[in-house]
């Protein structure tokens, strides 16, 4: 009744490292009897259950809603972010995409600025980090005007709705050939940016966010497109136009220095 | 003991305002000396601090995962309610109000949402002002929906990403008060446990995941935002890291639970299709505004559903209830699935599905039409189970969704341990038996935004608050207590992980406490459990140490609190002789097979008090008062 | 002007600076092309343009500063952003493939730069700081070709120049925010139209060269 159900035998090569400083290395682990039905997490739980009852340590890996939204999951699978689906997370790729006797290379996020806590764990705090230098319309709670004070065009909604959509996984940071976070401080600018609420602050956001993800150590934007490419969620480098263009606006004719 | 609600007087109307009036305010000046915890990052938990922050008072903030942008309220789809009655279709505060606890299947305080419905309009100005990309009409106005079966629009929505939009509005506001210095965020944190002296909440100990190590947190008072307990039947639309560890520690230490048997399950889940499973994704509702549902009419019958003749086909939700048919609250459409896969019309591998229908409205309506509707959930499916819908039927079961119960609080949040608020999907406190679509959202940040950043000043300024440091005998024992755990859990070295016990847990739970229940099956489970129990103390395996980044130890820890917890949500299903909501007691119901309440003898609120390890809990009782609605049985038919 | 030194310094700023001096490199390359072709009008017309462009004086010594300035942000920006970027990924995946957005161009930048970068100087000590009292420029070109080393040379050459053009040329409508959905195809496919443009004229220059002679 369902498609058909294989079960396929894979080899597993997959980053192991203990700890923050340690030195990693890849792991071979043969795996089989996976089912073509298993997200790509499942197989790594069957495959974690089985290193557990073997007296070995499991892979330990970032996951949490498992449904693509959260953005917490995340591994550069066979050389690509988030694996080979376009336009899904790791959670979200399924077995059905792999073949009997392939062999699957798993790596962590690799950046200067994502550093490994162990195996695929990565600290991405940097990217909060340039969320919390800007990346906010200065509003307490207690004082906004009414929801339909201000009017915005539908088109703009839906694209600053296209730029909001960032989960914040680094899947940018991590495809990107110069480990750059252009695309998420992008997505951060480009949404304030075209939303009336986000405009008076405009010009601050742009300056301090770039300042900070330079600080963080992230590389720096050569319109390699990558990032785009690997994006779960789609985010177009146009957006990366637009925080060019707002820095351009902000550094040359805003007050702001 | 029966908990005091602490309801003001007065009119319905004026009760929150005058409340605000009459709570005690902290001098602006002195709000810097109060540290506050808040527990939980979701939509509650970041509000919260947000507000709180905002106010003056310094906040420490908590959260499990490695950012507080990725706290489970990010997965919501469908939308927020807000009674703004844009649409100009009727809607009122008056109407949300009462669409909601009838929704709730009149088992919730009337005051509380008579509350909710009034803040719900300052929460869509709010996230407005956030920068929040809400759904637009072509004039460039808000738009709006209708939702869960509600007869007028007042759903807002970001596409199908509204809890994520709300929530990184939240964490936006939350990051600006970290930049400020006055939200000190600790990310990658387990509560072990909370900390009371001289009978108030006075702090926190948390265990540092990556380190492993335990640290003591010092406050004036406690915030809990750690969400539901759906996870307690394993299979879930929840994230895997939803527990009820927090809350279950709050209870151990005086907090009473309140209703924890009332949890919701959802229709349209794509059903389980394996051991390996680990979770189940939730489809939007909205499918059912096109989809038919239906099964084979012959107990297996395992032909492909093509070719399965129109009329061996039973269409059951439209033959049942000729005048909602497919749109039937949650609780029936889940309900009857479960009952057509238990009498053996169940289709897909498992048996535990039945089809959801689209062919029909393709046919009517074109592809297209279809395709621009539903695109995205259709694609999602087709990743998932690699079954395309425009061709197949897709087929759908119910799965647990949201928890109604959770820890006990009264007018003000507060719980019964003084200093403990709770807020979210944790506590227990607005929707009954049963939510409505669209709710958990408004409540969250009604909770955060608007009714905590009152409350607790009150609290703070109507209560003497001694000076405590961390040095405190009680920190010390608290982290003596998790430490020994810990070691228990590592030391047992047996044969099955956590996530298989938690596996069994969920079967158990799902078949004598999930969707009906019966007294049989209830204390059947209670056995189970109690065995579970016994063989998770004496099989457990935990691989690692817990001197690093350890998730199975993590693991361990949460199933070890589901294995109580269970119990508890059992005992409290069996004390509800009655059906209301998503508690379904096979005992009481209609002629027609719906939930009957009754009112008579448990119009109440129940809130159980923890007695020990293995002991029977405490029964507390809040009546429940209904001055402004008229209590009458829903009717779908 | 401190704030200027700012703005200029971030990522985007470097980015900026890569993309004012590549446009104005390729507006060089294309006046530059453009003389170039009178050598397919003979010896006669090619040294009248020589003799034209000399005539300019003080416009050129400016110009020839102007571009000796433009090529030392270009390079020392590029190798800062090289040093930089090489710096943010101090451990190399394992395995990497593109996901797409990649392509030739994109993917050498740094090395096509340098290799430029190479060959200008080669063809500065060839073609400018070269006694012009003894030799006609002509002369001297035509001896040059009539090498084959240097006709394959300056053939490779120009295509590494192509390649780099192919990714800088739509790349500096990203950089300065020119990216609108409308246009972008239409800059994307004249930065192609440009990079074979160039490729192809000067690449066969020295080649006709070569076969004239
Ligand atoms: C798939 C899905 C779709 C939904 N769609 C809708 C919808 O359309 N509309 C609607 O109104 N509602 C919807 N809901 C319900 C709604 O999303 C939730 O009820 C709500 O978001 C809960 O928010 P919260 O802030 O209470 O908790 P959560 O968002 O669950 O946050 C819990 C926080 O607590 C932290 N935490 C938990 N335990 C601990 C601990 N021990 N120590 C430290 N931190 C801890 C976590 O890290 C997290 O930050 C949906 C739910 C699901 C599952
Ligand atoms: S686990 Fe949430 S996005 Fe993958």
């Amino acid at each position: 009744m369902t498609p058909e159900t294989k079960t396929i035998t894979i080899t597993l090569k997959v980053w192991r490292q203990k700890g923050p400083g340690a030195k990693g290395k890849l792991e071979t682990i043969q795996v089989k009897d996976i089912s073509t039905h298993m997200s790509f997490l499942e197989m790594l739980d069957v495959v974690n259950e089985d290193l557990a009852k073997n007296g070995k340590e499991p892979i330990e890996f970032d996951n949490d809603c498992r449904e693509g939204i959260c953005g917490m999951c995340g591994a550069v699978v066979n050389g690509i972010a988030h694996g080979p689906k376009k336009g899904m997370t790791l959670c979200q790729l399924h077995m059905r995409k792999f073949n009997d006797g392939d062999t699957i290379i798993v790596e962590p996020w690799r950046a200067r600025a994502f550093p490994v806590i162990k195996d695929l764990i990565v600290d991405r705090s940097a990217l909060d980090k340039i969320i919390q230098s800007g990346g906010y319309v200065s509003v307490n709670v207690g004082g906004s005007p009414d929801g339909n004070a201000i009017p915005v065009p539908q088109e703009i909604a839906e694209k600053a709705m296209d730029a909001a959509a960032c989960i914040g996984c680094g899947a940018c940071v991590a495809a990107c050939p110069n480990a750059s976070a252009m695309l998420f401080i992008s997505a951060k600018v480009s949404q304030l940016a075209l939303l009336p609420q986000g405009k008076p602050e405009a010009a601050k956001r742009v300056l301090e966010m770039l300042r900070k993800m330079d600080e963080c150590d992230f590389g720096n934007c050569s319109n390699e497109r990558e990032c785009e490419a690997v994006c779960p969620k789609e985010i177009s480098i146009t957006h990366i136009a637009r925080l060019n263009r707002e820095y351009f606006k902000a550094g040359f004719f805003s007050e702001f220095k | 003991m029966q908990p005091d609600a602490k309801i003001p007087g007065g009119p319905i109307q004026e009760k929150w305002d005058r409340h605000r009036f009459e709570l005690k305010l902290v001098n602006p000046a002195n709000k810097r000396k109060f540290k506050i915890i808040v527990v939980g990052t979701g939509l509650a938990g970041s509000s919260a601090s947000a507000s709180l922050a905002e106010l003056g008072y310094f906040v420490k903030t908590f959260c499990i995962q490695d950012s507080p942008r990725r706290a489970h309220s990010i997965a919501a789809q469908g939308g927020i309610n807000a009674a703004k009655n844009y649409q100009n279709d009727g809607d009122s505060i008056w109407r949300l109000f009462y669409d909601t606890v009838k929704g709730g299947d009149f088992r919730s305080r009337e005051a509380n949402i008579y509350r909710l419905s009034q803040l719900s309009e300052n929460i869509i100005d709010q996230c407005v002002a956030q920068g929040v990309p809400f759904a637009r009409d072509y004039g460039g106005l808000l738009a709006n929906r209708s939702f869960g079966g509600a007869q007028v629009s007042r759903t807002f929505y970001a596409r199908g990403q509204t809890g994520q939009q709300l929530l990184l509005g939240a964490y936006s506001s939350l990051s600006r008060q970290i930049a400020d210095g006055k939200v000190q965020m600790v990310p990658r944190r387990e509560m072990t446990d909370i900390v009371v002296i001289n009978g108030q909440a006075r702090g926190i100990v948390v265990r540092n995941l990556i380190t492993g190590e335990h640290e003591s947190h010092e406050a004036d008072a406690v915030v809990l935002a750690t969400g539901g307990y759906g996870n307690v039947f394993y299979l879930s639309t929840n994230a895997t890291s939803c527990n009820v560890e927090a809350c279950f520690k709050a209870y151990k230490k005086g907090a009473f639970f309140a209703n924890p048997c009332y949890t919701q399950i959802h229709p349209t889940c794509i059903p389980h299709s394996g051991d390996y499973q680990s979770k189940l994704t939730l489809m939007s509702e909205s499918l059912r505004n096109d989809g038919r549902v239906w099964v084979p009419a012959h107990s297996g019958d395992t032909r492909r559903p093509h070719d399965i003749p129109e009329s061996e086909r039973n269409y059951y939700l439209e033959n049942k209830y000729p005048s909602f048919g497919n749109l039937v609250p949650r609780d029936v459409a889940s309900l009857n699935a479960k009952d057509q896969c238990d009498a053996g019309y169940g289709v897909g591998p498992t048996g535990y599905a039945v089809y959801l229908d689209f062919a029909d409205a393709i046919h009517r309506d074109g592809k297209e039409v279809i395709q621009k509707k539903y695109g995205n959930l259709f694609d999602m499916y087709e990743n998932i189970t690699g079954e395309d819908p425009y061709k197949t039927p897709m087929m759908i079961y119910p799965a647990s969704h949201y928890t109604m119960g959770g820890l006990w609080v009264d007018y003000n949040l507060m719980s019964t341990i003084p200093g403990l608020f709770v807020l979210g999907e944790a506590n227990f406190s607005d929707h009954g038996a049963n939510r409505l679509g669209a709710s958990a959202l408004m409540q969250g940040l009604a909770d955060g935004y608007f009714i905590i950043p009152y409350t607790i000043g009150g609290y703070l300024a109507g209560n003497s608050l001694p000076d405590v440091n961390t040095s405190h005998p009680a920190f010390k024992e608290a982290i003596g207590e998790s430490q020994n755990r810990i070691e228990k859990l590592l030391s047992i070295r047996g044969n099955r992980t956590a996530d298989d016990i938690h596996r069994e847990l969920g079967q158990i739970m799902r078949h004598y406490c999930g969707m009906a229940r019966n007294e049989n099956g209830l204390n059947k489970s209670i056995q189970l459990i109690r065995n579970l129990r016994d063989e998770f103390w004496q099989n457990l395996l935990v691989p690692g140490s817990d001197k690093d980044y350890n998730l199975s130890l993590q693991k361990a820890g949460r199933v070890d609190a589901f294995l109580e917890f269970g119990e508890l949500l059992a005992i409290d299903a069996l004390a509800r002789k009655e059906s209301c909501g998503g508690h379904f007691n096979e005992a009481y119901q209609t002629e027609e097979g719906e939930a009957k309440r009754d009112d008579e003898n448990f119009c109440h609120v129940s809130a159980w008090e923890y007695k020990g390890y293995g002991q029977k809990p405490e029964f507390h009782m809040e009546p429940l008062v209904f001055e402004n609605v008229e209590l009458t049985q829903r009717s779908y038919k | 002007m401190n704030w200027l030194f700012r703005t200029l310094r971030t990522s985007i700023g470097k980015k900026l600076m890569m993309a004012v001096t590549g446009l104005c490199f390729i507006c060089f390359l294309i006046v530059h092309l453009i003389g170039n072709l009178t050598i397919y009008g003979g010896k006669d017309l090619f040294i009248s343009y020589v003799e034209h462009l000399h005539a300019l004086g003080p416009i050129i010594t400016v110009a020839e500063w102007g571009l000796l300035t433009l090529a030392l942000i270009h390079v020392a920006t590029g190798l800062t952003l090289f040093y930089q970027n090489l710096r943010a990924r101090p451990l190399r995946y394992k395995t990497s493939k593109w996901a797409g957005g990649r392509s030739i161009g994109s993917a050498t930048m740094p090395y096509t730069g340098v290799l430029i970068l190479g060959f200008v100087i080669l063809h500065l000590f060839n073609f400018h700081f070269v006694d012009k009292e003894n030799a006609s420029i002509f002369q001297i070109i035509t001896t040059a070709f009539a090498n084959p080393a240097y006709v394959i040379i300056y053939v490779a050459a120009i295509v590494v120049v192509a390649i780099h053009v192919s990714h800088g040329f739509w790349s500096l409508f990203q950089t300065i925010g020119a990216n609108h959905p409308k246009y972008m195809p239409i800059v994307q496919t004249l930065g192609l139209l440009v990079s074979l443009v160039f490729g192809i004229g000067f690449g066969l220059i020295p080649v006709y060269i070569s076969i004239m002679v």
